[in-house]
């Protein structure tokens, strides 16, 4: 079965939880997810480097809402106006902060 | 069974016994399990019940209503089995947060990357198959720039009327369609960037009249840009086709036009070859006009099935340039029954997907506190 969330939830007042069907429990920081956005106007889509400034980012910064996009991504409407970012499910899990991806 | 009782009566239970026996070939279960039994009734030694398929394009429907004769049958005490052979098609259609289309069961995309490979028509004619076992069809042509529907299916001067903002389709065999060609005037380019390609094909999604239907199939365009994207991304896609023709030329592309659809995890249901070989009308040799066996290589190397292989026939030229798709003008022909095998295996895989449960995509969506 391919990777898929079944469950958003908000974490406290800066934190994101995905609860993926095979089990395991994600967890972000939502900021270090909006300054990750690999959009065309966070990444330039030629040379791959990174144009978004992390200071221009508000450090409360939070998702308005989230929704999947297709059956391979979920799209993410920022309370900073951005609303172009799209993150694939393999990259969220790739890039999990949970306690077992992330040891500190 | 020699030493059968003579208070051995027939009942439900062990009717139900027998034809426990009978097993669905795709779905790898015995018909019972699967709850495909309905409507069993006994009166006397007569023995009379509904098989419920999922797919009336089974292709193994004439198989089991034989089997489920004869198992009933060789019960003591039975003269007569009536068996009547149903379908109701399950759902494989993933929801989606953009466009909902409740009452279709099964949305296809048919693509191929590259384009005059034969896509539309192949869509067509799957389209008549499906409908010719008396599936509930709908066919949307996403070719904006290049809609071909209209014509090969003979409907080229037809307009939809509209209903309290919602398009009827056209319809055809029982086939409903909808076109940007039954939008423009006849030979007009549709001179368009790609947001209103995209506006165009959301709101053939979302406001067409489409009703309940057990497969619509999309005609994609070529390539993988704007519509690829709209398709993907908004549509809840049970799964795609890829058309090619068995070419290096083609099947660069084709490889490309899957691999998009891997990328977005819509599961492939298998592959088309099309123009596969030419067959000699005099002679019946066999001449391979594009080379040879490209499909299955491709499928192959990419690890999905091939649904099967279509021969170059100048009666599917012309009877799809003059509105009469083959599996409905020649429903006989070699090619016809191709057509159908193909849409019978398509069926049968969408309806193990559903029953796995691997097809499924529930959409998820959060508002932040």
């Amino acid at each position: 079965m391919a990777l898929a969330p079944l469950e958003l939830k908000q974490m406290g007042a800066q934190h994101l939880g995905i609860i993926w069907n095979d089990g395991h429990q994600s967890l972000f920081n939502v900021r270090n997810l909006r300054l990750k956005c690999r959009c065309a106007n966070c990444v330039d889509e030629w040379t791959r480097e990174k144009i978004l400034k992390d200071e221009t980012v508000p450090l409360d910064v939070k998702p308005r809402r989230i929704e999947s996009v297709g059956r391979y991504a979920l799209k993410v409407d920022w309370s900073d106006g951005h609303d172009t970012g799209i993150y694939t499910f393999e990259h969220l899990r790739a890039h999990c902060e949970c306690p077992l991806c992330k040891p500190r | 069974m020699f030493f059968k009782s003579k208070s051995n009566q027939l009942t439900t239970e062990s009717v139900l016994k027998q034809l426990s026996q009978v097993q669905d070939p795709d779905l790898r279960k015995d018909i019972v399990s699967l709850g495909f039994i309905k409507n069993l009734k006994i009166e006397g030694s007569k023995v009379s019940f509904q098989v419920e398929l999922t797919t009336p394009a089974c292709p193994v429907k004439e198989q089991l209503k034989e089997q489920c004769k004869e198992v009933v049958k060789s019960l003591e005490g039975v003269s007569e089995v009536d068996v009547e052979m149903t379908a109701n098609v399950r759902s494989s259609a993933t929801q989606s947060n953009r466009i909902s289309l409740p009452s279709v069961r099964n949305v296809i995309a048919v693509a191929s990357g590259k384009g005059g490979v034969g896509k539309s028509t192949v869509t067509i004619n799957l389209a008549m198959a499906l409908a010719s076992e008396g599936a509930r069809v709908g066919l949307l042509d996403a070719d904006i720039y290049g809609p071909s529907i209209p014509l090969m299916m003979g409907t080229l001067h037809e307009k939809p009327e509209s209903r309290d903002k919602r398009v009827i389709p056209i319809e055809r065999e029982g086939v409903k369609m909808m076109s940007m060609g039954y939008l423009i005037p006849e030979g007009e380019p549709v001179v368009w960037r790609g947001p209103m390609v995209h506006g165009a094909l959301t709101q053939f999604l979302s406001q067409v009249e489409w009703g309940e239907l057990d497969y619509l199939l999309i005609d994609m365009p070529p390539g993988t840009g704007d519509a690829q994207l709209t398709i993907s991304q908004s549509a809840p896609l049970s799964g795609a086709i890829i058309v090619t023709t068995p070419q290096e030329v083609s099947l660069i592309d084709a490889r490309k036009g899957l691999k998009m659809f891997q990328n977005v995890k819509v599961p492939i249901l298998g592959v088309v070859e099309n123009m596969s070989g030419f067959v000699c009308g005099h002679c019946h040799e066999v001449t391979q006009v594009f080379r040879k066996g490209g499909g299955e290589k491709m499928a192959a190397e990419m690890g999905v099935s091939i649904l099967g292989s279509i021969p170059l026939d100048p009666q599917i030229a012309e009877t799809s340039d003059s509105g009469n798709p083959i599996v409905v003008s020649q429903p006989q022909s070699e090619i016809a029954k191709g057509y159908k095998k193909i849409a019978r295996d398509m069926a049968a895989k969408l309806s193990v997907m559903s029953l796995e449960n691997s097809g499924q995509f529930k959409p998820v969506t959060m508002e932040w506190q």
